[in-house]
């Protein structure tokens, strides 16, 4: 996709919010010609309202967001499990990068975005002093700052499921099930535009 | 006076504090080497920003900043954990949600793999798909 596109004037930024040390195989694994940074510190997250992965957003020429934030795997593979048709966004992206049609108007895209909360925000410091604290190498405090973030942000998976390796827990373990099935019960809150099917009619014009 | 460590984005900075009860001062040299935010006779001043300290009276005492008090001055939101001497700080969400209701992209700075800055706004003129991820 990257390659496809980047002659005519993009390119892809990837963020890992990640420790350097559990990003680095797959970056290595990807070999990627755009730029990958490290966010062990979530700043990308804090700043842009971002409460999940995959997550892409779209930022014109004039640094102007003009697609919201949403749910984006990058393939299919997890397509059963979301619902959602990679190809959908691939071709808004395309078409974008090619002549500049955007897939919602530019007062929906302000209205679309996920802006936080004081709470918010501060769940976001303790996760970050939590990670702090755990490559210091104090498990308890990283335990307290982060379990203070998860009452906070309670359906912030880069929270919920980020804070996991930090305290040994598995993010792929019975722990993970668990919490998605009380976050579909509480009604699967992300972002405002993570539809599939919406964006599928978007992008159909149905 | 003790040391501390100030979390400002992802740059952890040693300062030195003295720190009472919940109450952690910063000495205002090292808060300006941590945040940007330098302390003059006009106020806390960063490039040609200068913000009047004034209204937070407590913000400031003799040549110290108040972790906390001096945050939502600098339309940060501070997390002060005194016993463990760490200070973190984020945009406040007033901040990010005024940027996000414009439309505005948040510039950072943060490392690739090698440890080299990579700045977001470097990349210029491009339409550009900001695509976060986990191993998680």
């Amino acid at each position: 996709m990257h390659a496809e596109l980047a002659p005519l004037g993009f390119t892809v930024v990837a963020v890992a919010l990640d420790e350097a040390d559990a990003a680095r195989e797959w970056i290595e694994a990807a070999a990627p010609t755009y730029p990958c940074v490290i966010d062990a510190d979530h700043v990308v997250a804090e700043r842009y309202g971002f409460i999940n992965v995959p997550t892409a957003i779209w930022i014109d020429e004039d640094n102007r967001i003009v697609r919201p934030p949403d749910t984006t795997p990058a393939n299919d593979l997890f397509k059963d499990f979301t619902g959602i048709d990679s190809s959908v966004h691939h071709d808004q992206l395309r078409a974008w990068v090619r002549d500049g049609t955007l897939p919602l108007p530019l007062d929906a895209v302000a209205e679309n975005q996920n802006p936080p909360t004081d709470a918010d925000q501060l769940a976001r410091l303790h996760r970050r002093v939590g990670a702090f604290l755990r490559r210091r190498g104090d498990d308890a405090g990283a335990g307290e700052h982060l379990a203070r973030a998860g009452e906070l942000a309670p359906w912030d998976w880069t929270i919920q499921r980020g804070g996991m390796p930090l305290t040994g827990r598995d993010p792929f373990g019975q722990e993970f099930f668990d919490f998605v099935g009380a976050w579909n019960e509480a009604g699967a809150p992300g972002y405002k535009w993570g539809n599939a099917a919406l964006r599928r009619d978007l992008a159909t014009g149905d | 006076m003790t040391s501390i460590t100030i979390l400002d984005d992802a740059h952890a900075t040693e300062a030195d504090a003295t720190v009472d009860g919940d109450r952690v001062l910063v000495a205002a040299s090292d808060f300006a080497a941590a945040t940007g935010w330098v302390l003059k006779p006009e106020g806390l001043c960063r490039g040609e920003v200068c913000v009047p300290v004034r209204s937070r009276p407590d913000a400031v005492a003799d040549g110290r900043v108040d972790a906390a008090a001096v945050a939502p001055l600098l339309a940060r939101t501070a997390l002060v954990d005194a016993p463990r001497g760490v200070v973190a700080y984020a945009a406040a969400a007033t901040a990010v949600s005024d940027a996000l209701a414009d439309r505005r992209a948040a510039d950072f700075t943060l490392p690739q793999l090698d440890g080299t800055p990579f700045t977001f706004s470097a990349i210029g003129r491009k339409k550009k798909l900001l695509v976060v991820w986990a191993s998680w």
